[in-house]
C-alpha cells in the first residue's frame, strides 16, 4: 500500500522530469543548427527546393513548438522517428545498438560487484596489511587513471604486443572465432568489459571497504563473534549485508548512468553501441536518434533511483517510504 | 591467584594478563599484569572509572581484543584449560556456549538487519546443532525468561521495534541461550533509564541463580555492585589495586583509590538518581595516557597517600588478610 503510493508517485514526478529533459535538449539542437543545412553543405550542386522538400519531409519547416508536441506524439505511440542519417526507424536501431551496449555494460557490472565484494571483504578483514594497501593502491590507481587510457593500455597490451584480443569492433568482419559467433562475440568483448570492469571494481572496492570497516568495529559484530559464529559467517553474514546498503546506490547509478559511461568505452573500442551512435548522432544533429537516447537516459536513470529505494526497503527494515 | 573458599572449585583464573594496542600514536600499556578469578555460581564486581581496562579484560577472556590490540602474555584458565593456548576453531566453541557476554549499549549490539528470531536462533542453531523450528522454541522459551511479553510475536520484530530495556533483556537471552557457566556482563545498565535499570541488575540476579551461572559484572559504579558481587576486584589504569569480598571492600577498604571511590558513593537518604546523574570524578585528576603511564604506582599522581617512593616501585599485589589482596606500598 505504502510502497505502492510511493512507486506511482516516483512515476508522475518521472513523467515531468522527462518533459523538461527532452525539452531542453529539443531546443538546444535547434540552437545550435540545423541537421540538413550541415548534410547539403558537402554537396553543392542541390537545389534550395530539393533541401525544402526534404526539410519540410521531416518537419523542419514547422515552428519549434509544433515539432517538439509532434515528436513526443509520436514517443507516445512508440514512433521514434527516422533517423536522417542512416535512414532507419530510430526505434529499431535504439534496440540494436541498444544491445551491444548492454552487452559490454551489464556483465561488466555483475563482474564489478562480485570482484568487490571479494577484494572489499579480503581488504577489510586485514586492514592496514600488505594485502590491504595492495588492494587500496590497486583500487585508487583505477579511480583514478582516465577511461580511455586504461582501454588504450589494454589494446596496447592485449591486442599489441599479445595479440591476443582483437582491439576495435563487436564481430570479426570476416570468419568468427573458431567457427563460433558466440564465442566471437565473447572475444570482443573481453577488452571492453575489462575496460569498465576495472573503474567499476575499483570505486565499488574503495565503497564497499570503507563501509566494512565502519561494520566491522560496530558493537552488533563484536557481539556476534562474542556469541561464538565463526569468522566466515560474521562477515559474510553480518558485516557484508550492512556494508553494501550504501554501496547500492552506487550500483544503481552505475546501472542508469550506463549510457553515460558508454560513449568513451565504445570510442576508444570502436563498439558499435548507443555511446557510439549518440557521438555521431551529435556530430551530425541527427536530432531523431539524439532524442531518442536522450530519453532513454533519463528514463535508465529515474528507474534505477526508483529501484534502489524500493531495494532499500527490502534491505534495510529501519526504511521507511513516506 | 588463591581462591580460598574450599567447597568450590575454580572456574576463571586470571593471571598476569598483558594487552598492549600497537597505535600510529605508540604502543598503549592498555593491561598491565592484571589478575582475578571467580568460582562457580559467584559473581566477582569488576570495576575502574572509565578506561582502566575493564572491556578490554573482559573481551580478553573470549580472546577478543581488537586490533590493534594484542595478548601479549598471561593466563586464562577456564575449567583448568589457559584459553591463551585455544585456537580460534576452539574459541568459537566457547564463546556464547560457555563463556557469553552482554554489551554496554543494547542500541548498538543487535543487528539491525536481522528479527530477533533470525539472530538468535542462528546462534542457537551453531551451538546446539539443531533446526530452525526447534530453535525459535527454545529462543522463545529464553525471550520469556528475560521477561518478555509475548515471545513468540517478539521473534519476528527487528531490534529497531524495541525499547532500550527490551533490547537489553533480548541482548541478555542471546548470551544465555546456551546456558554457558560464565556471563560477561559489561556495563549492562550503564544506557539505560534509571527506572530500567534496577529491573534489569534484579533480572540478571534471578537468572544467575536460577542457570547457576558465575558472573563477572563490569562497572564504573561501586553502587551497582554493592548488592550483587560476592567478591569486588578493583582496577584502575591496566592494573589491579584489589580485591576482596564485597562486604570488606565496603567496610575495610583498603587502597586508597577504593576509598576514593566509595566516597563517591551517595547515602541512602539521597536519591538514587543521583548516582547517575553524577559523573564519576574520584579524586581530581583522569586515568593518564597509557602510551606514557606513570612510573611507580599508575595511581600515584592522584593519591592523596603518595611520596616519592611510590613513583619509583611499582607495587606488588599482598594479601593482607584471607582472600584479601591489595597492591599499595603503605599497606
Ligand atoms: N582501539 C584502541 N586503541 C588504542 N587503545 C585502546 C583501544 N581500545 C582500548 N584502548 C586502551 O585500553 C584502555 C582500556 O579501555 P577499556 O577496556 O575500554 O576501558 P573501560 O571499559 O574500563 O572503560 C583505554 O584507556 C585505552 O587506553
Ligand atoms: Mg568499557
Amino acid at each position: 500500500m505504502g510502497i505502492l503510493r510511493f512507486i506511482i508517485r516516483r512515476l508522475i514526478f518521472m513523467v515531468f522530469l522527462i518533459l523538461g529533459v527532452t525539452i531542453m535538449i529539443f531546443f538546444m539542437i535547434n540552437a545550435i543548427g540545423d541537421p540538413i543545412d550541415i548534410l547539403m553543405a558537402e554537396r553543392p550542386g542541390i537545389t534550395q527546393e530539393v533541401i525544402d522538400n526534404i526539410k519540410s519531409y521531416y518537419h523542419l519547416d514547422r515552428s519549434l513548438t509544433e515539432q517538439y508536441t509532434l515528436w513526443l506524439w509520436n514517443v507516445v505511440q512508440l514512433d521514434f522517428g527516422t533517423s536522417i542519417i542512416y535512414n532507419q526507424p530510430v526505434g529499431s536501431m535504439l534496440v540494436n545498438w541498444g544491445w551491444e551496449t548492454v552487452k559490454i555494460q551489464v556483465p561488466s557490472i555483475l563482474i564489478s560487484l562480485l570482484l568487490a565484494i571479494l577484494f572489499a571483504s579480503i581488504a577489510s578483514t586485514r586492514q592496514y596489511t600488505k594485502t590491504d594497501f595492495g588492494v587500496m593502491g590497486t583500487a585508487l590507481l583505477g579511480r583514478s587513471m582516465p577511461g580511455f587510457f586504461t582501454g588504450i593500455l589494454l589494446i596496447l597490451i592485449f591486442s599489441y604486443w599479445l595479440g591476443i584480443f582483437p582491439s576495435y569492433g563487436a564481430y570479426s568482419t570476416r570468419s568468427p572465432l573458431m567457427g563460433s559467433l558466440l564465442l566471437d562475440s565473447l572475444w570482443h568483448m573481453t577488452l571492453p568489459v575489462m575496460m569498465l570492469a576495472y573503474f567499476n571494481t575499483a570505486t565499488l572496492t574503495l565503497l564497499i571497504r570503507s563501509s566494512m570497516v565502519d561494520v566491522l568495529r560496530q558493537d552488533f559484530i563484536i557481539a556476534a563473534r562474542a556469541s561464538g559464529l565463526p569468522n566466515r559467517r560474521v562477515v559474510y553474514g553480518h558485516a557484508l549485508k550492512n556494508a553494501i546498503i550504501p554501496a547500492l546506490t552506487y550500483l544503481a547509478i552505475l546501472f542508469g548512468l550506463m549510457l553515460g559511461t558508454a560513449p568513451v568505452t565504445e570510442t576508444v573500442f570502436t563498439w558499435p553501441g548507443l555511446g557510439f551512435l549518440y557521438i555521431t548522432a551529435i556530430q551530425q544533429l541527427d536530432y531523431p536518434v539524439i532524442m531518442g537516447i536522450t530519453l532513454i537516459i533519463t528514463l535508465m536513470l529515474v528507474l534505477a533511483n526508483l529501484f534502489t529505494d524500493i531495494a532499500y526497503v527490502f534491505i534495510d527494515p529501519r526504511i521507511r517510504l513516506e | 591467584m588463591a581462591h580460598h573458599n574450599q567447597q568450590s572449585q575454580a572456574l576463571l583464573d586470571v593471571s598476569g594478563l598483558k594487552i598492549h594496542f600497537f597505535t600510529g600514536a605508540g604502543v598503549v600499556q592498555a593491561i598491565d599484569g592484571v589478575e582475578f578469578g571467580l568460582e562457580s555460581g559467584e559473581t566477582l564486581g569488576l570495576v575502574g572509572e572509565s578506561g582502566s581496562g575493564k572491556t578490554i579484560s573482559s573481551l580478553a577472556l573470549l580472546k577478543l581484543v581488537p586490533r590493534p590490540g594484542k595478548i601479549l602474555g598471561g593466563h586464562i584458565r577456564f575449567e583448568n584449560d589457559d584459553l591463551i593456548d585455544k585456537s580460534e576453531a576452539e574459541m568459537i566453541r566457547i564463546r556464547g556456549k560457555r563463556i557469553a557476554m552482554i554489551f554496554q549499549n543494547p542500541a548498538f549490539s543487535l543487528n539491525p538487519i536481522y528479527t530477533i528470531g533470525q539472530q538468535l536462533g542462528e546462534i542457537m542453531m551453531w551451538h546446539e546443532k539443531i533446526n530452525r523450528g526447534e530453535a525459535n522454541d527454545r529462543v522463545t522459551e529464553m525471550l520469556n525468561l528475560v521477561g518478555i511479553t509475548d515471545p513468540a510475536s517478539r521473534l519476528k520484530q527487528f531490534p529497531h521495534e524495541l525499547s532500550g530495556g527490551m533490547k537489553q533483556r533480548v541482548c541478555i537471552a542471546r548470551a544465555l541461550l546456551c546456558k554457558p557457566l560464565l556471563v560477561l556482563a559489561d556495563e549492562p545498565t550503564t544506557n539505560l533509564d534509571v527506572t530500567i535499570q534496577a529491573q534489569i541488575l534484579e533480572l540478571l540476579s534471578d537468572l544467575k541463580t536460577r542457570f547457576n551461572m558465575a558472573m563477572i559484572l563490569v562497572t564504573h559504579d561501586l553502587g551497582v555492585v554493592a548488592n550483587m558481587a560476592d567478591r569486588i576486584t578493583v582496577m584502575y589504569a591496566g592494573r589491579i589495586c584489589e580485591t576482596a569480598t564485597a562486604e570488606r571492600i565496603f567496610n575495610n577498604p583498603q587502597h586508597p583509590y577504593t576509598r576514593a571511590l566509595l566516597s563517591t558513593i551517595p547515602r541512602v537518604d539521597k536519591s538514587y538518581t543521583n548516582i547517575q546523574s553524577k559523573r564519576l570524578t574520584v579524586v581530581p585528576g583522569r586515568i593518564p595516557n597509557l602510551i606514557h603511564p606513570p612510573t611507580g604506582c599508575r595511581f600515584h599522581p592522584r593519591c592523596v597517600e603518595a611520596n616519592g617512593e611510590c613513583s619509583r616501585t611499582q607495587p606488588e599485589l599482598k594479601t593482607v588478610e584471607e582472600g584479601h589482596v591489595v597492591s599499595c606500598l603503605k599497606r
